[in-house]
């Protein structure tokens, strides 16, 4: 048995739905596809007799979790590399531009 | 004149905070939440999400942790950056400093005939398998070339002391050699202690070499799981251990054990017999999903779930030991808990990303063959040589350094940009073991939401903050392991 699930496209990006979709690919496999202004995922259950619907509401936390996550990528990226270029300077691991 | 400044003047200026990099995962209602180097907190679901949505006050006892932790810092602050950059530099110093375990196949014979074991060899033909003078010395070469300060050479097996003349003579070049090398140089030798004598015993004390062996636990499930000539490899371990103790020193010897499914369910007993032999230490580790290990399925294998009760068992028994003022670490767990609680990465194989294999630990192969790792030289002897980097007598060390079948997989398997793991809380601790995951899956990467290798650590990880969390004593306990 499979399920359905739409995702609002301005709210959470294909890349957040599917990493949400591989964090749960030990229970679930997804066809993901891209409407207009949503994303549509068709679920499909690794065990015949799982619930459908309360993997799908797993699923739907994970995204929001992913959509999270993505924002703080985006909003540390600058921070990130600024730290780990520091922590990196003068070890000899890191080749000069100069 | 005070001396300190007024409270007033620690206290946050505005209510403008910036994210700085952080991870997180939900565990049971609450929230872990790692930051860039790994240093943690818990939150619960409201303080999460007054964090997720930008809602923090100026100041708050939750702003306090979140801004102790790095989570979050003051627009315009640079001093977290900095805290950052000095404790990811930390982390991360092995990286300029490679290669600090040498392990030298020193004989594959053995009078052993141990089943899961994939690589000793029951022969009387001391030619074929024993590590020649010239491919030590060739394997010598290599040892200083390794940018690490800290070098430890390791002979292993099958059993080691059937060669014993070579490691008299390696262990006498290398004192040579590194009297102008300067590096810290130390020796163990990995032997199952059937062939101690006098000889070795005064060896190892002039030349300050550390025994590690082998110690399953009680006599019948030692003995079965290693079966030699008078069924009596119990015996033989344990009259050695406490000989290597009395003539040389409590720590000079220490034992690991292997889990085989005779194990499970019988931890208590096997971490019993460590105290009773006065060691201070067992390593609660499964077998590896490597060769013969896999074929022998009636004798060894188990998966993950069968052993996880194994591992909780016995972790919240050596606590209790602890309590009771004997004191036991747990192997495992100390390493993982120094990754934990401390800026420092111990280095260990399996769990460092980029990868240990080459830059953590090689190994020279009896007939010169170098290999990425330890369990890359048992796939080979299981037909597959993917983690053979290279021959001592075919080729330099920078092609052994610099080959694909060393770079692929170091670059292939890191954590830090592999699915799920990027984002995973728990990266800061884990690895990247590509060998485990090529053996099991066929690619350096694995699928991490159906590895038992992500499944494992993952389970482990959240048994000890869980104990970490629930009483003052596994604090204190935690915290000192992690100090070791």
């Amino acid at each position: 048995m499979t399920g359905h699930v739409s995702f609002d496209g301005s709210t959470a990006s294909i890349d957040a739905v599917q990493r949400a979709a591989y964090r749960l690919s030990d229970r679930i496999s997804c066809d993901i596809a891209a409407g207009e202004g949503s994303i549509e995922v068709t679920v499909h259950p690794a065990e015949p007799d799982a619930d459908v619907e309360a993997l799908i509401g797993e699923l739907r936390n994970e995204v929001l979790d992913q959509v999270l996550r993505e924002r703080i990528r985006g909003e540390t990226a600058d921070v990130r590399n600024l730290v780990l270029a520091v922590a990196f300077s003068k070890t000899g691991l890191v080749e000069s531009d100069g | 004149m005070a001396k300190f400044l007024d409270p007033e003047a620690y206290r946050a200026q505005s209510a403008d905070w910036q994210l700085l990099p952080f991870r997180f995962e939900r565990i049971n209602g609450r929230v872990l939440v790692t930051n860039l180097v790994g240093e943690h907190l818990f939150l619960d679901a409201e303080e999460f999400g007054q964090l997720s949505k930008g809602d923090l006050p100026a100041d708050s006892p939750l702003v306090r942790r979140l801004r102790a932790k790095h989570v979050i810092r003051e627009s315009g602050d640079d001093l977290p950056v900095e805290l950052l950059a000095i404790k990811a530099r930390t982390r991360y110093r092995r990286l300029s400093e490679f290669t600090a375990l040498h392990i030298l196949v020193a004989s594959l014979r053995c009078e052993h005939s141990c089943p899961y074991c994939q690589v000793s060899r029951q022969s009387s033909d001391k030619g074929a398998y024993d590590m020649s003078s010239e491919t030590a010395a060739i394997a010598l070469d290599s040892v200083f070339r390794s940018p690490s300060q800290n070098i430890k050479i390791e002979f292993q097996g099958g059993e080691p002391l059937l060669n014993f003349e070579l490691i008299e003579e390696v262990v006498a070049t290398a004192r040579q050699r590194n009297e102008t090398e300067g590096k810290n140089l130390g020796f163990v030798i990995a032997t199952n202690l059937a062939l101690l004598d006098d000889r070795v015993i005064e060896f190892c004390r002039a030349n300050n070499v550390y025994i590690s062996t082998s110690l399953d636990g009680p006599a019948d499930l030692h003995n079965k799981n290693r079966p030699r000539p008078g069924r009596n490899s119990w015996e033989l371990a344990t009259a050695g251990i406490q000989r290597v103790r009395e003539e040389l020193g409590v720590d000079r010897v220490s034992a690991l054990m292997t889990t085989t499914r005779s194990s499970l369910g019988r931890v208590i007993e096997i971490i019993d017999v460590y105290v009773e032999q006065g060691l201070t230490s067992v390593f609660l580790r499964p077998l590896s999903p490597y060769g013969f290990a896999i074929k022998t399925k009636s004798f060894a294998a188990y998966d993950v779930d069968a052993w996880l009760p194994f591992f909780e068992e016995g972790l919240d028994y050596i606590i209790e030991l602890n309590r009771a003022g004997i004191p036991m670490v747990e192997q495992y767990s100390a390493i993982v808990l120094k990754k934990m609680l401390t800026n420092d990465d111990p280095g260990y194989v399996d769990l460092t990303s980029p990868a240990g294999i080459g830059i953590g630990a090689i190994v020279y192969n009896y007939d010169g063959d170098v290999y990425a790792s330890d369990e890359g030289r048992m796939l080979a002897e299981m037909g597959d040589k993917t983690f053979r980097l290279g021959n001592l007598h075919q080729d330099s060390y920078e092609e052994i350094m610099l080959s694909d079948a060393l770079l692929g997989p170091l670059e292939e398997s890191f954590t830090q940009s592999a699915p799920m793991c990027s984002d995973c809380a728990f990266e800061p601790y884990c690895g990247a073991d590509p060998t485990y995951h090529h053996a099991t899956t066929g690619d350096f990467l694995g699928r991490k939401p159906t590895s038992g290798f992500c499944r494992r650590n993952m389970a482990i990880f959240k048994l000890l903050l869980d104990r970490y969390e629930s009483d003052a004593f596994t604090r204190s306990l935690f915290q000192t392991w992690a100090s070791h």
